[in-house]
């Protein structure tokens, strides 16, 4: 018996997927936004103290991933499997790369006594503490989800590598490629919010 | 197959793309050097919001959805729904 395949359908229920994604980071947007209103000035002094260049490498990481991710989804396409796989696992590198230049950033921070409920923390401004609950907090979210995305490409490729993914049924890597170019505009929306606001 | 009667994008425009990206990231970056005080949130989130359409668009593949004009429709919903949540939250917010 043949295997039942809804490709639209496939890709309709990753669109639905990751619009309850949205809305998941939506709620955090919209707290940031409201308390950065409301402490502005202090937003702006401990937006200061992140590490802008990490930042920029960082979300120059995410956006060639999605190139690489794309790249990767085109050539099964045309019927080359092996570049496939090798964009594919440039996407999982850059993931990861991404990930312990993120590490760097929270272990500097932590390391200098800047963490949720810190002592030196809690003696700062009620703003900065905001800042920093909701620094920690949406980009921990997104780094975790950049981590299931990295496991996720991981068994992507396992399944390219077995030929279960190949130029006539690839919308598992299409669906998996939706999933990182999200995760790269939630990013892409975060690094100037944090990083970048005067 | 459904899966093959779709546009195979050339590998060229996803370059250019990732370009484009790359621009918008130094030009958002710089932007932040300047000190444009109020107007620095617009400018930064207008320039991200630029950056979301390329992706969505060419990465995602939504400029060439023709199937469904469902797919076409879901992000500008959503888009307007959080614009909606954030504004209305202010209409509270920013009038206490």
């Amino acid at each position: 018996m043949e295997t039942h395949r809804d490709y639209t359908g496939s890709k309709i229920g990753m669109w639905l997927f990751l619009l309850s994604e949205i809305l998941l980071f939506g709620g955090l947007f919209l707290l940031y936004s409201t308390y950065r209103y409301k402490y502005s000035f202090d937003f702006h002094l401990a937006a200061g103290e992140l590490d802008r260049i990490l930042g920029t490498l960082n979300t120059l990481i995410l956006i060639t991933s999605s190139l690489t991710m794309a790249l990767s989804i085109s050539s099964i396409q045309k019927g080359d499997r092996k570049l496939s796989s090798l964009f594919l696992i440039s996407t999982i590198l850059f993931g990861v790369l991404f990930l312990v230049i993120k590490s760097f950033e929270w272990t500097a921070k932590i390391h200098h006594d800047i963490y949720p409920n810190s002592p030196r923390l809690l003696g700062r401004s009620p703003g900065e503490v905001l800042f920093y609950g909701l620094y920690y907090s949406m980009t921990g979210l997104h780094g975790l989800h950049v981590l299931v995305g990295v496991f996720v490409l991981s068994v992507v490729l396992v399944f390219m590598m077995k030929g279960k993914i190949n130029t006539d049924h690839f919308v598992l890597l299409e669906n998996s490629g939706l999933y990182w170019h999200l995760v790269d505009i939630i990013w892409i929306f975060l690094f100037p919010l944090f990083y970048l606001i005067t | 197959m459904e899966e093959n009667k779709f546009h195979i994008l050339k590998y060229r425009i996803y370059i250019l793309v990732w370009v484009g990206l790359v621009m918008l990231t130094g030009i958002t970056v710089s932007a932040a050097g300047l000190n444009l005080g109020r107007l620095s949130v617009a400018v930064v989130l207008t320039i991200a919001g630029l950056k979301s359409g390329l992706v969505l668009n060419y990465f995602m593949h939504l400029k060439y959805e023709r199937r469904l004009w469902l797919f076409k429709l879901m992000i500008p919903g959503i888009i307007i729904l959080l614009i909606l949540f954030i504004g209305l939250t202010f209409f509270d917010v920013a009038l206490r």
